[in-house]
């Protein structure tokens, strides 16, 4: 007689895996070299980053006015992209912390990746509020740095100031929580490393680390305090970032809902960029037994949820600025007006995105498929660039003095920055991929079925 | 005395009998220097890398170079004072009372100059005709025109003064001993002592004659009164005693008879005790006069004439024509409101056509209306039509010995002006005195380089009885001598002509009154007698019927002329360039203005671009014979259909790049109007407007705030529609809600600027003067087009839409998109509303609380400040902003050859007002309410120990406003006015209901609408 057990829980690690094979699996992208693709893509990327670089040395170089912006839209791109890097950024945090809160295991096939994904979108995000400034130069000033060393105090009311805070207790707190999870997966590599300057790096990387049980001790205290600190951090960033346009008082800005509305935006948008990124990587690094059907189903779920909430946004603002009857929420970005307006396209690029088309997920067939989350994930990505865009740019092109009511459109070199943080963030992530070990396998190790399952299939089989 | 001390050198000294001692007295080292060894060792020399002489050669190469840095120093081109003049003191502006009389515009003004350069250009308020237009504040920047001549020329190359006048004056003595005739070409010439030494000249040299030319000519009306009054001048006109005030195509508050009646016209345009003027416009295109006016009825040129006619049968013969049509409907209302105002009422007429002229005089004659003066007339307009087209047939057949033209310009300006260069070749002689190489000066054999009126001497009748005197700011900038030195000279005399301009006033004008009173004073003025007034007899009927006979067709064209560009005289000026038009906002262009209606039948349209700019068809339009090419086409509301408008003034020669732009109309500028057609052409215009929403999109009542008198005098506070609130359980109004602690600022000065909508005419003196005392850039067209306008205050225009929120509701189609851009379009006749804009200073300024690093604060005096220097230009605080009046300085804008304007050349940059920086690139900028000007006032005030009198606090718009629209003081002051203005009924703050309590406020536009 064997003990029951619940047959609910599909193997959440596929292939009939051992441990040496999970070691083996993930340090091959590591040890091995690189294919033809990968300087392929790495190359595009590169030039990629490359133009975004030169697009911002003219930008420094000449002065704002070489972007499309004008006296009444001063921000439009620049912004967007900001925001909509940052809200990629949310996934990670809230894949490793509070799912690890949670005790959601199917976060470890995807929690190292997804944290490297938001700490080097955080990275292409906060390129923007610096360049975005007239006299970058003087960037340093939005520090409140004592007035001893010359910048004088700041202003606490602005939220501008408050994103410098958020958006850089963030990145710090993200990734030491990355770091702290790579030390085990550091030391493996160290420890199968056979070149000596391989096994130099890795082993100043891994910190010492020597696999004690007192280490292992260490190690799930921290991951547990840092995933609590972290988790409040998920909910503040993009809160502070609503807050740029909540606290304001143009129509369309001025909305209590952002906050909330504005995590959830965050949340569905970073999920989409981890689908987006882990399909293709599952493929190329070989890591179908760890990445399975499960996850994507998983995140298409939590996809599915957040992009209820963000649903739900938009038609409160939509019918509350109807609702009110006021002339001046008649061409917010959520309007009759923006919807027959000039920016109509803008509007329902928006609607369809991010409103229309995440719904399909409904179907068990289609979020657990892998071209339709790779299409759907794409999409989304676009419908919340859409969003952003839509809130800045519609919003500041018609403001309360008819007279003031404008259009924008991007030159070359907001179309280029964009491009280069593109381009950054790839490169990136491509070399990432090529150091760092891409699954949490110490975790994941910890999730392994087969001691067990081995040998009952090889008792079964007798 | 020698000293016995001895001194030892080293302790080795001290001992006895040390050999070392012993050597160091014999040789100066102790032990061997192998200095043989080294200098004979000619092997070790050899290996050495660097010989002897390659040393050398260091040494003198680095000597020489560091000598030749040394030699470059930096070069700082400025003197300073070696001996102070007594009357600079550095930081102290002077003011200077002068008068300008360019041939266009007559106006005394003040001039403040600092440190010797004349930097803005100021109404001379104590003077009568001391209002000056947006042209007159801008000329101080022509005064640093890099384009000007710089001396005289001869056949296009430089020559000197001598030459000139040897050359020049022998001629013109073979001219005279030949008997041969010499004619005068000038502009208006208003001046006494220049009209004196004109005639000494023809004294002197026998057959001289002196044409005067205007280039937008008022002979129509000059012929009329010669006709009617036996004298060629111009009526004056007061506003501010009309009730009722019918104009028929006259823009009189624009440049129409010379202009400056404003002032008068906006004194009747405030309800008081329930009365205001009554301004019914009948006109084709949209001028300012007629988007001020109560009712404006849109009508082509020759329905024009026609509704003259009938006018006058109604009015004087008492001829009512039934006729049932809406112009006929209007000119009888018209008739019945001249009728029962009578004496009250006045009619003016725009129409260029001496009869038209006739019966608009005998309307106001038989009405006595009280408004129009005809014995006291103005003098600031000769131009004879009929005299220059004979000159021009003169010319050509060779009878003209001599041309001499002084400004003017009618190889620019003439309809005829190819005729006129081919006749210039004729004359033996031809001279052109002008500014700078415009057509006229490039088709003369000499050029004399005159100097700017601000470098110049001289005399002008404004009015009779009202002298005015010309002086200069500033030494000459460069090597130009004026006219009337050069006819002195021609006329053998050495006398300056200062003096002779002095002497003719002691003689002729001053009475034995000081000479340096009236030149401190800028103007004086003489008791005139009251003439009998005489009239003569004449046949109005047969000019009646000779206008009965002007017939219309299906396109009639006329030429205007624009706030900024007036003639075109200051076409290189590139404020003037870049101020918006009042009515199209629209800047650095002229363009053939369309109703819709025709557009839509000729296949003409505009179009919005991405970056929200305007683009624009191109046409050929032909007229008068002449075809101008690739016209863009502006499609204005309220130009009546059948009718198209060119702006003059555009499309010169020999101009910067930058401004070389639009068409000439002035071929088209002949008649009343001309037959024109228009052929569409490919090819598409690229617009460079300010404002690209012309509707308020039914916001009136947080914007504009209009009202009928009825409603206005029946419930007087009825508009006031401020949103209530609740506050501890009690319905209060907005401003008694509030999130924030408030601060006391009823302690010292609180700076408030009040603007009257219903005094402001819209016609843009403010904003030049504000661009001259800020230092504002000028950006270009390109710039403009995309929306980077840098002006601190704009004038908003808004124009009705005939669909509103109330027929939308009726329609059913109220909220949907196609209300929505039904609610964008304009109404084909709509009616205007102006709203001058510039930072409200809120007191609870959403720009503040959001600027990161503080830079812009509020100050205890109401000013929201702008820190330049703390800027780092996040730009978040503009997109806060409710009002969008913050500019951002998106490129370095001086220094620049991108932007190559003013700031961009020494000269240009004398202009620069020292108190007030320039802004570099990266950082925001706005409205400080003149905090320059406002800190010197309390400073003067407190160096004379005394508190600060109302009126004494200025800023550049409220000082500019010829209507005293803008009033600007302080509102801790309960005696001042713009504290009392502040509790008048008609008082609003612009959006109010969002909470920014802002230290502008308006005051409502009241219309006296009256049905028919």
């Amino acid at each position: 007689m064997s003990h029951y057990e619940a047959p609910i829980r599909e193997p959440l690690i596929l292939g009939d895996k051992s441990y040496h094979d999970i070691s083996n699996d993930i340090a091959a992208p590591i040890e091995g070299k690189a294919n033809t693709w990968w300087w392929v893509v790495f190359s595009i990327a590169l030039v990629a980053f490359l133009w975004g670089v030169g697009a911002i040395a003219y930008t420094i170089g000449t002065g704002i006015g070489v972007w499309g912006l004008n006296n009444k839209i001063n921000w439009a791109w620049d912004i967007t992209n900001f925001v909509w890097w940052v809200g990629i950024g949310h996934a990670g945090t809230l894949i490793s912390a509070v799912l690890l809160l949670f005790r959601q295991k199917w976060r470890m096939g995807i929690n190292r990746s997804a944290e490297a994904m938001t700490i080097f979108a955080v990275i292409q995000a906060a390129i923007f509020p610096v360049i975005h400034m007239g006299r970058v130069w003087n960037a340093y000033w939005v520090m409140p740095i004592p007035n001893q060393f010359g910048s004088l105090w700041t202003n606490f009311n602005s939220p501008l100031l408050w994103d410098v805070f958020a958006i850089s207790t963030y990145l710090s707190v993200s990734l030491v929580f990355w770091y702290t999870g790579l030390l085990p997966d550091f030391a493996m590599i160290r420890d199968r490393a056979t070149k000596p300057f391989q096994k130099k790096i890795y082993s100043l990387l891994s910190f010492g680390w020597s696999g004690t049980a007192k280490d292992w001790q260490r190690f799930e205290e921290v991951s547990l305090v840092l995933a609590g600190l972290a988790t409040p951090l998920v909910l503040s960033v993009h809160t502070i970032v609503s807050f740029d346009f909540a606290t304001s008082v143009i129509p369309g800005w001025h909305s209590t809902v952002y906050p909330p509305y504005f995590v959830a935006g965050a949340v569905f948008s970073g999920f989409a960029m981890v689908q987006t990124l882990l399909i293709i990587m599952r493929k190329v690094s070989n890591l179908e037994h760890y990445i399975t059907r499960l996850h994507i189903e998983n995140m298409n779920k939590v996809i599915l949820v957040t992009g209820g909430i963000v649903m739900v946004a938009y038609l409160s603002e939509f019918f509350v600025g109807w609702y009110s009857g006021s002339s001046y929420e008649d061409f917010t970005y959520l309007s009759i007006g923006a919807a027959t307006g000039p920016y109509w396209w803008a509007f329902w690029a928006l609607i369809l995105c991010n409103g229309v088309f995440p719904q399909l997920l409904w179907i068990k067939k289609l979020r657990t498929n892998f071209t339709v989350s790779f299409i759907m994930s794409i999409i989304i990505n676009i419908g919340m660039w859409f969003e952003r865009f839509d809130i800045i740019v519609i919003n500041l092109s018609r403001g309360h003095l008819p007279s003031t009511w404008t259009q924008f459109e991007p030159t070359f070199v907001d179309i280029g920055i964009y491009i280069g943080t593109i381009g950054f963030f790839f490169v990136l992530f491509l070399l990432y991929a090529r150091t760092f070990p891409v699954v949490a396998q110490a975790e994941v190790k910890s999730i392994l079925k087969s001691s067990g399952d081995g040998y009952k299939r090889a008792r079964d089989n007798k | 005395m020698a000293s016995n001390k001895k001194y030892w050198k080293s302790v080795e000294e001290l001992k006895e009998n040390s050999s070392i001692v012993e050597k160091l007295k014999q040789k100066e080292f102790v032990e061997e220097i192998p200095t043989d060894q080294f200098l004979g060792d000619k092997d070790s020399l050899d290996s050495s890398a660097t010989s002897r002489r390659d040393f050398l050669k260091y040494v003198g190469f680095s000597t020489a170079v560091a000598s030749l840095a040394a030699c470059e120093g930096p070069v700082t081109k400025s003197i300073p004072f070696v001996i102070k003049p007594d009357d600079v003191t550095p930081g102290i502006a002077d003011y200077f009372a002068t008068t300008i009389a360019d041939g266009y515009d007559f106006a005394n003004v003040l001039v403040k100059v600092r440190e010797g350069r004349p930097i803005k250009i100021e109404p001379n308020k104590e003077s009568s005709n001391g209002s000056a237009n947006a042209r007159v504040q801008a000329s101080v920047l022509s005064l640093y025109d890099n384009n000007r001549l710089k001396g005289p020329k001869a056949k296009g190359e430089s020559i000197s003064w001598n030459k000139f006048d040897s050359e020049v004056g022998a001629k013109l003595n073979e001219l005279k001993e030949n008997g041969e005739k010499i004619v005068f070409l000038t502009g208006t010439c208003a001046s006494p002592s220049t009209k004196s030494l004109v005639n000494k000249f023809s004294e002197q040299y026998g057959n001289v004659d002196h044409v005067v030319y205007d280039a937008i000519s008022e002979s129509a009306v000059l012929d009329a009164m010669k006709e009617m009054y036996g004298k060629r001048a111009l009526p004056d006109y007061d506003f501010a005693k009309a009730d009722v005030i019918v104009s028929v195509g006259a823009d009189f508050l624009g440049d129409w008879q010379g202009g400056g009646f404003s002032a008068g016209y906006a004194k009747g345009r405030v309800p008081k005790n329930g009365k205001m003027s009554h301004h019914i416009q009948f006109e084709s295109n949209m001028s300012l006069t007629g988007a001020n006016a109560d009712k404006r009825v849109m009508i082509k040129p020759s329905e024009q004439v026609n509704a003259l006619i009938k006018l006058y049968q109604a009015i004087v013969s008492g001829v009512a024509t039934r006729e049932m049509s809406p112009l006929n409907t209007a000119v009888q209302n018209a008739a019945k409101q001249i009728k029962a105002a009578g004496g009250n009422a006045v009619l003016v007429t725009g129409i260029q056509d001496k009869n038209a002229q006739l019966l608009a005089l005998q309307i106001n004659k038989a009405i006595q209306s009280k408004v129009i003066d005809v014995a006291n007339t103005r003098n600031i307009r000769h131009g004879d039509d009929v005299k220059v087209a004979q000159l021009i047939t003169d010319m050509k057949a060779g009878k003209i010995g001599a041309l001499i033209t002084h400004n003017t310009n009618p190889a620019y300006t003439l309809p005829n002006a190819k005729e006129f260069i081919e006749a210039l070749k004729k004359t033996k002689l031809s001279v052109s005195f002008a500014m700078n190489d415009n057509e006229t000066a490039s088709a003369s054999e000499y050029v004399a380089a005159i100097p700017h009126y601000l470098e110049s001497w001289n005399d002008v009748l404004i009015k009779k009885g009202q002298y005015s005197l010309t002086q200069p700011t500033i030494h000459k900038l460069s090597d130009t001598r004026q006219f009337q030195e050069t006819l002195l000279i021609w006329l053998g005399s050495d006398e300056a002509y200062y003096d002779y301009l002095k002497g003719m006033w002691n003689n002729n004008v001053l009475g034995g009154k000081s000479w340096n009173k009236a030149l401190h004073d800028g103007t004086f003025t003489v008791p005139v007698a009251n003439d009998e007034i005489v009239t003569n007899d004449i046949d109005i009927s047969a000019a009646g019927s000779a206008l009965s006979k002007i017939k219309g067709s299906d396109l009639e064209l006329t030429v205007y002329t624009k706030a900024g560009m007036g003639d075109g005289q200051q076409a290189n000026n590139p404020w003037l360039q870049e101020l918006p038009d009042p009515i199209t906002r629209t800047t650095w262009d002229n363009y053939l203005l369309i109703s819709r209606i025709d557009a839509e039948r000729l296949g003409l349209e505009n179009r919005t671009i991405d970056n929200g700019a305007l683009n624009g068809d191109v046409v050929n339009v032909i007229a008068n014979g002449v075809t101008i090419e690739n016209v863009p086409v502006y499609i204005q509301p309220g130009q009546a259909p059948g009718s198209v408008a060119l702006a003059l003034g555009y499309g010169l020669e020999g101009l910067q790049k930058e401004m070389s732009i639009g068409v000439n109309a002035y071929p088209f500028a002949n008649g009343i109007f001309q037959n024109a057609s228009i052929e569409k052409v490919s090819g598409e215009h690229k617009f460079a407007c300010v404002q690209l929403q012309h509707t308020i999109m039914g916001r009136e009542d947080e914007i504009t705030k209009e009202m009928s008198l009825a409603d206005y005098v029946s419930r007087p506070k009825d508009w006031s529609t401020a949103p209530k609130f609740s506050l501890d359980h009690q319905e209060v109004t907005q401003d008694k809600v509030d999130l924030w602690e408030k601060f006391d600022d009823t302690l010292g000065t609180k700076f408030n600027l009040a603007i009257d909508l219903a005094t402001c005419t819209g016609c843009a003196a403010c904003v030049v003067a504000c661009h001259a005392e800020n230092n504002v850039p000028v950006v270009g067209k390109h710039e403009i087009r995309v929306g980077r306008d840098m002006h601190w205050m704009r004038i908003d225009r808004y124009y009705s839409s005939d669909m509103t929120v109330e027929r939308g509701k009726e329609e059913g189609s109220f909220g949907t998109g196609e209300f929505f851009n039904a609610q964008i379009q304009p109404s084909d006749a709509p009616d205007v509303s102006f709203q001058p804009v510039m930072c409200q200073h809120c007191n609870h300024a959403p720009c503040e609380t959001v600027c990161p690093v503080a830079a812009t604060s509020h100050g205890t005096q109401g000013q929201n400040q702008m820190a330049y220097n703390r800027c780092v230009g996040t730009r978040y605080c503009a997109n806060n902003c409710p009002y969008r009046v913050r500019r951002f300085n998106w490129f370095k804008y001086f220094d620049n050859n991108e932007f190559d304007f003013n700031m961009n050349n020494d000269l240009g940059r004398m202009v620069l007002n020292p108190d007030v920086v320039v802004r570099s690139r990266g950082v925001m900028e706005k409205c400080s309410m003149c905090i320059q000007m406002t800190q010197l006032t309390i400073l003067n005030a407190k160096k004379e120990g005394r508190p600060v009198a109302d009126g004494e606090f200025q800023t550049a718009c409220s000082n500019a406003c010829p209507t005293d629209a803008i009033v600007f003081g302080d509102v801790n002051d309960t005696k001042s006015k713009v504290s009392k203005l502040e509790k008048e009924d008609r008082s609003f703050k612009l959006l109010d209901f969002v909470g920014t309590k802002p230290n502008v406020f308006y005051q409502l536009k009241v219309k006296n609408i009256k049905e028919a």
